[in-house]
């Protein structure tokens, strides 16, 4: 029975020690961002914040995460606007997206260190796979997303989820209201 | 902005709903897009709510390519709404919405009529692909089958929106414009959702009345890789967040997990396994056990894989598979007889004597999607619920209702988006699975394959010898009179139609394709140069090992064989490999052009020794159209050098030509990520079986390209007006063979084998 912090909350898995803290998120919590792709650390779909630190959630126990810190995709931020989740968006560096929470995380981490890294820096730092290509976008995406966490420059691609209708009809004529008469008398 | 997006699981359910059927819509099929409360359907492709919210039906997978942009977006501009209002429904296949093209190009798979791909719109094919559902997503079909479709539904919808409109205000519909997502005349503005109930109701001209162009974004400057795009990817917020559900993250009341183990290759009988030991298993539910697998089914993933583990399950059969021997097997026969597949002019007689030959070998190469094969499903009250990412969702329903004795009628399939599939989820296996195990158990199950089933069960792509010769010697340029390519594989494609088409295990599938010749296997063989003198061989060999459909498919191992084999005949005649290329393209200005402008990106030099850059083009042809008006042409220069213990890509220069560009972005992404693809197939994502047992069968040990493996990309389209051509096979297909030349350049040494290297580190 290990006990910890997830995204901000106290959890306890009432789950058998040796359970891979990838299997606890996904099929106890139900926080199913974290991906399995392999189950062996190659592909880095699993990475999770343990600590602070980014590590492949299916190389760490229950029993081994008991009294840590775990942040997962779901809990990186509460409204899509962290640097990388916007960054990502804005270059359109995803494509089917499975790959996409671990290497979030990945470069969150990465950034959280060292909020201007070099490509080099980079390309040492995100060993994540991806098989629909989305390499040639990263280096790019992350440098974009270091801007944003320097405030060097501000990205609202991905929009907040549950946008109430009043703000819908206020930004988009589509959704407002209709101007049924004729203003020309 | 907001970007409207529904929950992904609403109700797809076969049959009946609030649908509102207008003239245009087959009454007999039922209706993919439901409208749900206070919302109003337009001939089955979208609805409009009360609220504004335009949705669009999509019934392609959404696999990472962006089809859930794609025809939204065509839809969008057709229609005249903004953007932001638009979201997107996958849809179940239907009748309704048959993918046509595939249908007529995979004719030889389905029926006995030899070829169907050169009449687009056939009566046959159409008639098939409406009786069976037919919608599958492969070999770049989605808008040849469905872009007119999707145009014609928005427009006549702008048509039923514009009339209401113009009823209240007493004009003529003709004199309204619709855009961003308001009928307009003079300064008097309705929007949709005002107008959506009523204009669903009223009758919709017939031609629909499209705009005058089809949508178009004209590439811009040179090597501008801004993404600086009108319509962004819809797809993408929920998969910034973790909240895009994939097959393995549906959760539902009950659900239990199950973990499942196959037996190698050619060993597939299940012949015991220890009960005993399994009992201990905290949270076990129960054992799963059929004539080829057996399945653990626990409160959880990892307790699932435990028990499997303890299950020690054993197998047995009428041999592992090996594969050591493929690579001498499939030389040998390529040096022997085919069949003919296609033949012109005199290509025996001229290659009689004083010809080049050389002979490539392609090794069997992996998909290694990062999602393993994934389904959940439920069975109640004599219904099948299925919920699952699959490229041909019709076949899959009709296989796991079979598999529990139900009809397809009594099988709901909820299409789901993939992680990646690069053509493994148009094989249905776990589909069949996961329904057999929910039967046995009794509850909701999610079945995951892990990443050592996957690599096991998921048959590669074909290996594949070429053996090309050619006689070199037409006047001074001493380009070939004569070429012929023989292709010795297995009927790789006709093996993949009786598995989908015939539900055939793949046993029984490659039992039935052997010794048949596959046109389809050998696409892409036929160069794009003025050779004379052509003939193109199949020798159809039998293997042990199933084989299926991956990204690039034929052309990805026809395009290496003969562009580096045209590089060797240029080296031979001592040309500059771009000018001997040049000479023989005559007729074919769009390839010309493509070509050029990547010779001149790439600061094209002699192509001498030492430089490590070398050069490929490809030409993909659209389905029926013998003219070739349309299709796709890629020219890619590769910058190389050998490193290591293999190689590295310094740089890739491409340029495309996909006719008109409906989505600049995502035909950018989708080169991008073939290039990718492709340079994975240079460095590795290949194995060798043995005992029935790839290797590697992990992902991190086959070679496939990081982040830090990722050469510098300089990508430019060609504007064209031609009809749009799919780009996602195009750069998968080129990358290798300029790689290949290029560490020729970098090494004088020929590689004629992919991967290129035997070891990757």
């Amino acid at each position: 029975m290990a006990r910890m912090t997830v995204n901000d909350r106290p959890v306890e898995f009432l789950l058998d020690g040796d359970t891979p803290l990838l299997w606890a998120l996904r099929d106890a919590a139900n926080l199913t961002g974290t991906k399995y792709g392999c189950g062996v650390g190659d592909c880095g779909a699993c990475m999770v914040h343990v600590d602070g630190e980014v590590l492949r959630s299916c190389l760490v126990t229950i029993a081994e995460a008991e009294g840590r810190v775990v942040t997962t995709i779901e809990g990186l931020s509460a409204d899509r606007t962290h640097p990388v989740q916007q960054a990502m968006v804005a270059e359109q560096a995803i494509q089917c997206g499975f790959c996409t929470p671990g290497i979030v995380m990945a470069a969150a981490a990465l950034l959280k260190s060292n909020s201007a890294p070099s490509e080099g820096e980079i390309k040492a730092a995100i060993r994540n796979l991806c098989r629909c290509g989305v390499q040639p976008r990263l280096v790019r995406a992350i440098e974009r997303a270091g801007r944003v966490a320097r405030r060097v420059e501000t990205i609202s691609a991905a929009p907040a989820p549950g946008i109430s209708s009043r703000d819908a009809k206020s930004s988009v004529p589509a959704f407002g209201n209709s101007n049924d008469k004729d203003q020309s008398r | 902005m907001p970007l409207s997006r529904r929950a992904i699981l609403t109700g797809a359910a076969v049959g009946g709903g609030l649908f509102v059927g207008w003239y245009l819509w087959p009454r007999h099929y039922s209706a993919p897009l439901i409208a749900g409360e206070d919302e109003y359907g337009f001939g089955g492709w979208l609805t409009i709510g009360k609220d504004g919210v335009v949705t669009v039906a999509v019934p392609q997978l959404e696999m990472g390519q962006g089809v859930t942009t794609l025809l939204p977006q065509i839809v969008a501009v057709e229609l005249g709404a903004d953007w932001r209002q638009i979201a997107v429904q996958p849809v179940p296949p239907s009748g309704a919405q048959p993918n046509i093209p595939l249908a007529a190009k995979w004719a030889p798979l389905w029926s006995s009529i030899p070829s169907l791909a050169d009449e687009p719109g056939d009566m046959l094919a159409g008639r098939f692909a409406r009786d069976h559902a037919f919608s599958a997503t492969a070999d770049g079909t989605t808008l040849a089958a469905y872009e007119q479709p999707v145009r014609e539904a928005a427009a006549a919808a702008r048509a039923m929106l514009a009339m209401v409109a113009a009823k209240r205000w007493g004009t003529d519909w003709e004199q309204c414009e619709v855009e961003g997502g308001l009928v307009q005349f003079g300064k008097r503005t309705l929007r949709f959702g005002d107008l959506a109930e009523e204009a669903a109701t009223m009758r919709a001209p017939d031609p629909a009345p499209l705009r005058p162009d089809p949508p178009a974004e004209r590439p811009v400057g040179e090597d501008d890789d801004s993404v600086d795009t009108l319509f962004p990817r819809l797809d993408l917020p929920s998969k910034i967040d973790g909240s895009m559900i994939f097959a393995g993250d549906v959760r539902l009341p009950d659900l239990v997990f199950a973990a499942i183990a196959h037996g190698p290759i050619g060993m597939q009988e299940l012949v015991g396994y220890d009960a005993k030991t399994v009992k201990k298993i905290r949270g076990l539910v129960g054992v799963v056990k059929h004539k080829r697998w057996i399945a653990a089914v626990a409160s959880n993933s990892w307790q699932a894989q435990k028990a499997l583990k303890a299950l020690r399950p054993r197998f047995s059969g009428p041999g592992a598979v090996g594969t050591e021997k493929l690579e001498q097997v499939l030389t040998t026969a390529a040096r022997g007889e085919g069949e003919t597949i296609l033949s012109f002019g005199d290509p025996d007689s001229q290659l009689q004597q004083g010809a080049a030959g050389a002979t490539y070998y392609i090794a069997p190469a992996l998909h290694a999607a990062i999602e393993t094969a994934s389904a959940t499903a439920r069975l109640s009250d004599g219904r099948l619920e299925l919920w699952i990412a699959s490229q041909a969702p019709e076949a899959a329903r009709a296989a796991a209702g079979e598999a529990v004795g139900l009809s397809p009628d009594k099988v709901v399939l909820y299409p789901l988006e993939a992680g990646g599939s690069f053509d493994a989820r148009l094989e249905k296996q776990h589909a069949i699975e996961v329904a057999q195990i929910a039967k046995a158990i009794g509850k909701p199950v999610q079945l995951t394959w892990s990443r050592a089933e996957e690599s096991r069960m998921v048959p590669p792509r074909t290996p594949v010898a070429i053996a090309l010769t050619a006689s070199l010697g037409q006047g001074d340029s001493l380009t070939p009179s004569a070429w012929r390519a023989r292709l010795a594989c297995p009927a790789t494609v006709r093996e993949f139609g009786e598995r989908l088409f015939d539900n055939a295990t793949p046993e029984a599938a490659m039992e039935r394709a052997a010794g048949k010749a596959d046109p389809l296997a050998c696409e892409g063989a036929l160069p794009p140069y003025a050779i004379p003198n052509v003939a193109i061989e199949h020798v159809p060999v039998t293997l042990s090992l199933p084989t299926a459909r991956l990204r690039g498919n034929a052309a990805a191992y026809t395009a290496f064989a003969t562009e580096c084999f045209i590089d060797e005949l240029a080296a031979r005649a001592a040309r500059n490999p771009l000018l001997y290329r040049m000479e023989m393209l005559g007729q074919q200005p769009r390839l010309v052009e493509v070509l050029r402008r990547a010779a001149q990106i790439g600061e094209w030099g002699a192509g001498d020794g030492g430089t490590g850059e070398g050069m490929a083009v490809v030409r993909m042809d659209a389905v029926g159209d013998p003219q070739r008006a349309g299709g796709g042409r890629i020219a890619c220069i590769a910058e190389a050098r050998a490193g290591g213990s293999g190689f590295e890509v310094e740089r890739l220069i491409a340029v495309v030509d996909i006719g008109r560009i409906v989505n600049l972005d995502l035909a950018r992404q989708q080169i991008e990520g073939g290039l990718m693809f492709g340079l994975a197939l240079a460095r590795g994502s290949s194995a060798v079986w043995h005992r029935g047992m790839p290797s590697p069968a992990r992902l991190g040990a086959m070679g496939l390209p990081g982040l830090a493996d990722t050469p510098d990309m300089t990508i430019e389209f060609v504007s064209s007006d031609a009809p749009p051509f799919d780009p996602g096979e195009l750069g998968v297909a080129v990358a290798p063979p300029a790689i290949a030349n290029a560490l020729y350049a970098a090494t004088g040494k020929r590689f004629r084998r992919l991967p290129l290297m035997e070891t990757v580190a």
